[in-house]
């Protein structure tokens, strides 16, 4: 109920409300009659134009539907938050263009309340009622795997932006699923062989008590263990934890030389404030598996410790870097972050890259979509990242540079709060066990969608 | 494995659960209103600390107030931000009020309504985003105790708890103030006919809870960290603690408080994916025994 009063719906520019206004006083004076008469044949001609330019197909001019399936409250209401920005970004570039295959894109957007139940309802509604095109957005593994259920159920294209579940690609994925973040077990490639070698071999696990912390630890166990380090134990956390008091002081009393913490959401932020207060950030070796950018935003730099993974910073000196943070300043001068991270680079690029698929497939056929998707290949230097990516069609994940990085305290910049180390190829860091698990409904079992429109 | 931190923390994190019950207690006992605002003004509270702390929106005041030591401008948040949710308190009240006499789910609804409308506005003025309660320096960082280190700040949180409780004993045992209070939630008509004002009283207790409420929020933020849901987390414990406690008894609640900070602090150190359930097999547990809580006969708040 709640989340069905949030439903944001922005369908269009408010040329409603103004026509709506000329329309009143229409009915009182006749000059204005005509002038809503006369504006509504140059709009209407005007939109025609825009079609015939764009090249798009001309007998369906209804706008592309995009359902956008962010949390908004809960956990992860704040990544949800950049999330849902970096997608409207990436609509708002192609919109300025003059849209895809003729016609706009809109978006409509739920709360998907960090909750998996809510997601799967969230998602029922947007494909059965607003008859949506494409859904994108998530945050929480739970809430991602809920969606694409449904999604498969019905064909729908569905992007995971940000979840990082290795089961996301692994035993959850679907033919209709396409996962944009680097994954637990990526992360744990990236860091696991490097910090055995540097810090020690008596590891310690800090496992959140749910899927992803699961999957995650048990890919960082198994390359640990792999590499020689031995596991002292591995301490879970429930969900929804918020002292840690417990947990850090058995945590010493294992004498680990390494603990990697795969906590997430909420509870990392709590075990993180807690980890400084105590000052074992330095004591210990941690590997954080992944650290979100609108997480640790605003925090002083004292309260990031250890090495962590992403997928993006602000501060890379690479080429389009500058244009794009200054894009996002421009476009989310009301968001109290001001630069954009890991979290709102997914959703930027997932959308993009789905915009972007569409108008070389020249269709919003869920096939054709698909087909393409999974022979997406992008340039670092599009990406704004240090290697090529490229999607991989097995698991359905797209393979991306992993980064290593740590808080920068050698700069004074409040906003520079990371200090990238490493720089990790995808094909170093692939998820070969994701490649096992993983087995995509043939396409013969998925739905055609929209039902209307027919593989070209 | 050593026992002893474990029982330590226990203790400590039992004074805290304990503080975030006290205004809660005090909502529920009195007014027999349960409160499900308490958790907004728990985090309300911590954010308007925030902002006295650091008024960066003063301008060129808020710049030379920040020159003030840390110390000094964190009492006087411990002291103001709660000033500011009682007054908060105030206003929920006198809409809380049209509620009386009526059916519980009126008062539950309403409480409901303001907490989702306190927590938007949070989310508007703030942020979604994690925000940060600084504290001073001479009580943050570790303290070694063997080979274990704690966290200072936690023990200064639970001596700050227990100030906090001792005061709030000695208003409702040691002034007449506290006597009226008592005296409300035990007959009312009576206190009524005695010629004190009801409605003002109320007013008042509606203010000192919502105060605490607030006073939990800036001594826990800084251990659970600040997010505008963060109440959420406080008005779970806090309803458990006082039905376990017995409703309205201001020691129950300290007990209880106590009982459920060993249970999860000593589950956590042997067993931490059960420290969470913990609480909750206890609740189950003491109820089976006795229904109203552990002193809900012998309410402190009962002549």
């Amino acid at each position: 109920m709640i989340s069905e009063r949030r439903m944001e719906r922005r369908r269009g520019n408010d040329s409603n409300g103004a026509g709506s206004r000329a329309n009143a006083l229409g009915l009182r004076r006749g000059f204005w009659r005509a002038a809503l008469a006369l504006s509504t044949v140059l709009v209407l001609g005007s939109a025609c134009k825009k079609g015939d330019q764009a090249g798009g197909d001309k007998s369906d001019k209804k706008p592309i539907l995009i359902g956008i399936t962010a949390d908004a409250s809960g956990q992860y209401a704040a990544s949800g938050d950049s999330d849902k920005r970096g997608v409207i970004m990436a609509i708002n570039e192609f919109n300025a263009r003059g849209g895809l295959l003729g016609r706009q894109i809109k978006w409509i957007h739920a709360d998907t309340e960090s909750t998996p139940a809510t997601g799967s309802r969230v998602a029922e509604r947007m494909i059965t009622q607003d008859k949506v095109d494409f859904l994108i957005g998530a945050m929480s593994s739970g809430v991602a795997n809920a969606i694409s259920q449904v999604a498969q159920k019905y064909g729908v294209v569905y992007l995971n932006t940000n979840s990082s579940s290795p089961s996301e690609s692994g035993e959850n994925c679907h033919r209709t699923k396409f996962v944009w973040d680097g994954n637990g077990n990526n992360f744990a490639q990236a860091a696991v062989k490097g910090a055995i070698g540097k810090f020690g071999k008596k590891w310690l696990l800090i496992t959140n008590d749910y899927g992803w912390g699961h999957d995650t630890s048990n890919a960082t166990r198994k390359l640990a263990t792999e590499n020689g380090a031995t596991i002292v134990d591995e301490l879970l956390v429930p969900q929804g934890t918020r002292d840690f008091g417990a947990t850090l002081l058995k945590a010493q009393q294992k004498h680990a030389e390494v603990i990697a913490a795969a906590v997430g959401g909420d509870d990392l932020k709590a075990m993180r404030t807690q980890v400084s207060q105590m000052k074992l950030g330095s004591k210990y070796a941690w590997i954080n598996n992944q650290q979100d950018w609108p997480d640790v935003y605003g925090l002083p730099k004292t309260d990031i410790f250890g090495v962590f993974g992403t997928t993006w910073y602000y501060g890379f000196d690479l080429p389009g870097v500058k244009e794009f943070n200054a894009r996002y300043q421009k476009e989310n001068a009301d968001s109290k972050i001001k630069t954009p991270g890991n979290v709102f680079y997914n959703g930027y690029w997932a959308t993009r890259s789905l915009l972007e698929t569409i108008e070389k497939a020249k269709t919003t056929n869920n096939h054709a979509v698909i087909k393409e998707l999974e022979q997406l290949r992008i340039p670092a230097t599009v990406r704004m990242q240090h290697h090529d990516a490229f999607m991989n069609p097995k698991t359905h994940q797209l393979q991306q540079t992993i980064y290593l990085a740590t808080a920068n305290m050698d700069s004074k910049d409040p906003e520079d709060l990371f200090k990238v180390l490493t720089n990790t190829a995808p094909d170093q860091v692939v998820d070969k066990e994701a490649d096992a698990k993983c087995k995509l409904e043939p396409f013969e079992a998925t739905p055609v969608y929209p039902a209307a429109v027919a593989a070209q | 494995m050593n026992l002893l931190p474990h029982l330590i923390n226990g203790i400590a994190l039992g004074v805290l659960f304990g503080v975030i019950a006290l205004g809660f207690m005090l909502i529920v006992g009195v007014m027999e209103v349960i409160n499900l605002a308490h958790g907004s003004l728990f985090a309300l509270g911590a954010y308007i600390a925030m902002e006295i702390i650091n008024p960066g929106w003063l301008g060129r005041f808020g710049e030379s107030f920040v020159a003030i030591p840390l110390p000094i401008r964190y009492a006087l948040a411990l002291l103001l931000a709660p000033i500011v949710i009682g007054v908060v308190g105030m206003g929920l009240e006198r809409a809380v009020r049209r509620t009386y006499g009526k059916k519980a789910e009126y008062g539950l609804l309403l409480t409901f309504g303001a907490s989702l409308v306190l927590e938007e506005g949070i989310r508007i003025v703030w942020g979604k985003g994690e925000q940060h309660l600084p504290v001073p320096e001479s009580v943050d960082g570790p303290i070694l105790a063997g080979e274990v280190i704690y966290s200072k700040y936690r023990f200064f949180a639970a001596a700050l708890g227990i100030v906090l409780m001792g005061l709030v004993w000695l208003f409702l045992e040691k002034t007449p103030y506290g006597a009226r209070v008592k005296a409300d939630a035990h007959d009312s008509e009576m206190v009524r006919a005695l010629g004190i004002n009801i409605g003002r009283l109320r007013l008042f207790v509606f203010a000192f809870g919502a105060a605490l409420a607030a006073a939990a929020g800036i001594i826990l933020t800084p251990i659970w960290g600040l997010r505008p849901h963060v109440g959420v987390d406080a008005v779970i414990p806090a309803f458990l603690i006082i039905v376990l406690g017995g409703v309205g008894s201001f020691w129950g609640a300290v007990i209880a408080g106590l009982l459920v900070g060993l249970t999860v602090g000593i589950t956590g150190g042997f067993a931490p994916d059960w420290a969470n359930m913990s609480m909750y097999l206890l609740l189950i547990f003491v109820l089976s025994f006795r229904a109203r809580g552990l002193l809900g006969k012998k309410s402190a708040l009962e002549a």
